[in-house]
Formats: structure tokens, sequence, C-alpha cells
């Protein structure tokens, strides 16, 4: 598989996705649903995973369909650009979904409606439409068929010109990002920090599932997830930043794939625990109860995922240039 | 002014150029790796033990706590290990750079904070949650702010040395 195969394969999920999450959003409003409204947002959530990797495949699917002949690159940098501004937005309307499901009691029970639900509503409108936007502008670059261009820049609608003053400019994002080493050491430390919050919190339920200190009741120590939600929204920020400045660095290197490979089968863990049941199984676990099996399994694989995420962070300084397919 | 000669003689073993210049994966990397997991076990057991003092997450008995100062005591012996193995691979960078002192002496203040609250807090099971709360709160505070302080001197590393290695 190359990059360009992996972002045909990734891109059509966040656009599609947010689109059915939107639709599902509207109809619980009209039916006050709760489940469905509790689908959509979980539906936002894993969207909002998802469109991680599908940004980061974007630079090697570019180097691989650069020199083609009747490849523009203004038409790439244009479709860059709205992807930064959609990733944004994507990723917000996917947070305010997780804090709504929080606020709520449960990525199990039926949501119910408050400021974020309103806020989900709002960012999520807006989500649809500027991914919309990277469909359009990505569809551009392959399909001179669909688009009128003039001196290889496709003509746009007065919406789109709008739009397009707020996207940002890769190239000079990039110098941005990489122009003071104390910009890049400051980011790089909030990425330690982060990882502090995630693997504290996460790191200690997951081993008290697993039957240490028993005597801590389970209920209480699930309330410290925000501060991991937190690490995690810290991590993904600086994260992005960091591969927006050197992309080039991390597109090329293994492993830094497997990394966001470990962090996706890290989003289908936690849809195991909170949607089979092992949740509520042990949410009112007290002092000295054992945890069943299948919540033990499911924290385990927290466990070495998170090891893993660790583990291929850390050596991706090391397996740089790894990949040479396209470059 | 020249650094030191035996920063050249640590740097000229054998043991010092392996960790260094080994293209294996389970060199330099490798310990650099364990020296991650050290940092998230220590400083993300001791996070939770201040942010339950700092009163998030109340719903959380104290006393088993003491269970994670174990936890800490895992995480300090995994990094003190491998911190000597990463000065022992590159002693010039490391040793010639006044933040690499600024960090050992945050992490010196944490470990004492640390041991202060095992022994106030939790060293007398007779206490109760008010009293725990009382002793700690203070000392929940300047520990997140150490270890914060000790991240941001840790990472900082990488970017502020003078010599890579001997001049």
């Amino acid at each position: 598989m190359n990059f360009v195969q992996l972002h045909l394969l990734l891109n059509h999920f966040p656009i599609i996705g947010t689109l059915v999450g939107l639709g599902l959003l509207l109809i619980s409003l009209v039916g006050k649903n709760g489940d469905l409204r509790r689908a959509s947002l979980i539906i936002f959530a894993a969207m909002a995973l998802v469109a991680i990797p599908t940004f980061f495949s974007g630079p090697g699917a570019q180097g691989a369909i650069k020199k083609l002949p009747g490849v523009s690159e203004a038409l790439i940098e244009r479709h860059q650009g709205a992807a930064m501004l959609a990733l944004l937005f994507m990723e917000i309307t996917g947070g305010l979904s997780l804090a709504a499901l929080w606020q709520s009691q449960g990525v199990s029970r039926p949501a119910r409606w408050n400021w974020s639900m309103s806020a989900v509503l709002l960012f999520s409108i807006v989500t649809v439409g500027l991914m919309t936007r990277v469909g359009n502008t990505g569809g551009d670059i392959r399909h001179p068929e669909i688009a009128s261009r003039k001196n290889g820049v496709a003509e746009e609608l007065m919406v789109s010109k709008i739009v397009h003053a707020f996207e940002p400019s890769p190239s000079k994002f990039a110098e941005l990002m990489t122009a003071s080493k104390w910009w890049w050491a400051f980011m790089m430390d909030l990425h330690f920090v982060g990882l502090v919050l995630l693997i504290g919190t996460v790191g200690i339920l997951d081993l008290r599932v697993l039957g240490f200190a028993r005597q801590i009741p389970i209920d209480p120590l699930h309330r410290l997830l925000p501060f991991a939600m937190a690490g995690f929204a810290l991590n993904l920020l600086t994260g992005v930043l960091a591969f927006t400045g050197m992309d080039q660095y991390y597109t090329y290197d293994w492993a830094f794939w497997f990394k966001m490979l470990a962090i996706m089968l890290v989003g289908v863990n936690v849809a195991a625990f909170y949607l089979t049941g092992a949740f509520e199984s042990v949410e009112r676990m007290g002092p000295g109860d054992d945890a069943p099996p299948l919540a033990k399994f499911i924290a385990a694989t927290s466990l070495f995922l998170w090891f893993a995420v660790v583990t291929l962070g850390r050596y991706i300084q090391s397996f740089s240039d790894t990949i040479s397919v396209h470059k | 002014m020249a650094p030191p000669l035996f920063l050249q003689t640590i740097e000229d073993t054998g043991f010092s150029t392996w960790l260094r210049e080994s293209e294996s994966p389970f060199a330099f990397y490798f310990i650099l790796l364990f020296h991650t997991f050290g940092l998230a076990l220590l400083v993300g057991a001791n996070m939770i033990v201040d942010l339950r003092l700092l009163g998030f997450a109340r719903g959380i008995p104290l006393a088993p706590l003491k269970r994670l100062f174990g936890i800490m005591w895992v995480g300090f012996g995994i990094n003190a290990v491998t911190g000597i193995l990463l000065v022992i691979a590159y002693p010039t960078k490391s040793l010639t750079n006044i933040d690499f002192y600024v960090k050992l002496t945050l992490i010196g203040f944490a470990v004492w904070v640390m041991q202060r609250l095992k022994s106030r807090v939790f060293g007398e099971a007779a206490l109760s949650e008010e009293a725990m709360t009382a002793r700690g709160v203070t000392l929940a505070r300047w520990s997140l702010f150490l270890w914060f302080g000790a991240i941001t001197a840790g990472r900082l590393l990488a970017y502020t040395y003078k010599y890579l290695t001997f001049p």
C-alpha cells in the first residue's frame, strides 16, 4: 500500500461520517431520541479520531503525485489549507462530543440536551461544510473534468473564496512552526506533560481494574478521566502542529505510522470498554471488589497499547527516512 | 573555558561509545524510551495523589493511594538507572549544561516533597481525611509545580547544550 491508497482509503470517512453524524443528530432533535443522539456523538468522536491519520497521509500522497503531468502545486496547497481548517473544527466537534457524552453520565446512556450538545450541533454543521470543501478541493487535484480551471487554479464560488480567507497557507504555517527552536522545544515539552496527564490517569485506572490497589473504588478514579482527555487534546494539538512543521520528517517514518495505528486501536479499545458493558460491570466496584475478565482484558489491552504508543513515539527519531516509497 | 578532561575519558570508553553510536534499536533510544516510561510512572502516579489532595475526585478514599508511592519509586528507580546511562552516553553534553543541574535540583526537591507527602499525609493511619488533606494541600501544589519544572528542564536538555561531544 502506498500513501495515495492510504489517503483515499481514509479520506472518505471524515467527510461522509460527519454528514451521517449530523443527520442522526438532527433526527434525534425532532424525535427527542436520546439513543440516536448518543450514536451521533460517538460517530463524531470516531470521525475526529480517523481524521488525524487522514490528515497525516496527505503529504505522502502529495509526494507520490506532484511530479505527474497536469498536477498543480497550487491546487494541492489549497486542498491542504482547507484540510487544516477542517481538521481544527473536526477535532473541536469530537472533543465537544466527548464532553457531551461525559455530561450525560457515560457513553453507554442516552444523551441529554445541554450546552455542550448545542455546541456540538453548531460545530458539526460548520465541520460538514468545511469537510465538503476539503473533498472538493481534493477532488480537483486529480479530476480536471469536474473543475473549470484558470492557470492551474480552479475557479471558485463566492462562499469558497470567503472560507479560503480563513485557511492558513500550509508552507507559511510550516515555517512558523520551525522558525524558533524555543517554540519547538515548548511544543515537545507540552507533549510530555500531556503524556503524563494521559498515562498517569488511564494507567492507574487500568491497574486498578486489573487488581492493583483494590482498596480504591473505581467510580471516583474514573472521574479523573477528563485529565486524560485534556492530556490527549494537548498531545493532539502539539502533535499536529509538529507534523505540519516537519511533514517530510514524519511521513517517511515507520515508527510514526505504527504509532498512529496504535492510537486508532486505542480508540477501538475505548469503544469496547464503554459499549460492551465492561464499564457498567466495573463502575460500581467498591474497595476490594474484583473486576470481571472482559474488563480486565480491556484494561490490559489499554496498558499494552499506550505502552506501544509511547515506545513508537520515542523511536520516531531513530526511524526517520525508513520509508522510501515515492519520496 | 574548556570542559574538564574526565568527560573525554568517559566518552572514549567502549560502553559510552556503544551507547552513543550503536545502530541497534536497543542502545540509546531504548534507554531514552525507558526514561520516558519511568517519567510516566513517577509523575503520573504522583500527579494522581496531588490532584486528589487538591480536591479533584474527592470520592477516592485517601488512605489506599499510599499504594501509588510504590509505583512512584519503581519509576524513580528506572529513571535513576536510565538517567545515569544517558549521562554516560553524552557526558560532555549533559554535564556542561547548566540546565542539567537545574533539572537535578528540581527533581531533588520534587522527590523530597514526595517523601514529605508520604510521611506527613500517609504516615499516620489514625488521621482523618480532612486532617490528611490539610497537611497535604501545599505539598501537592509544590509537587505539581516541581515536576512540571523538572519535565520542562529535561526536555530543554535537547535544545540547550553547548557541546554534543568533547570538543
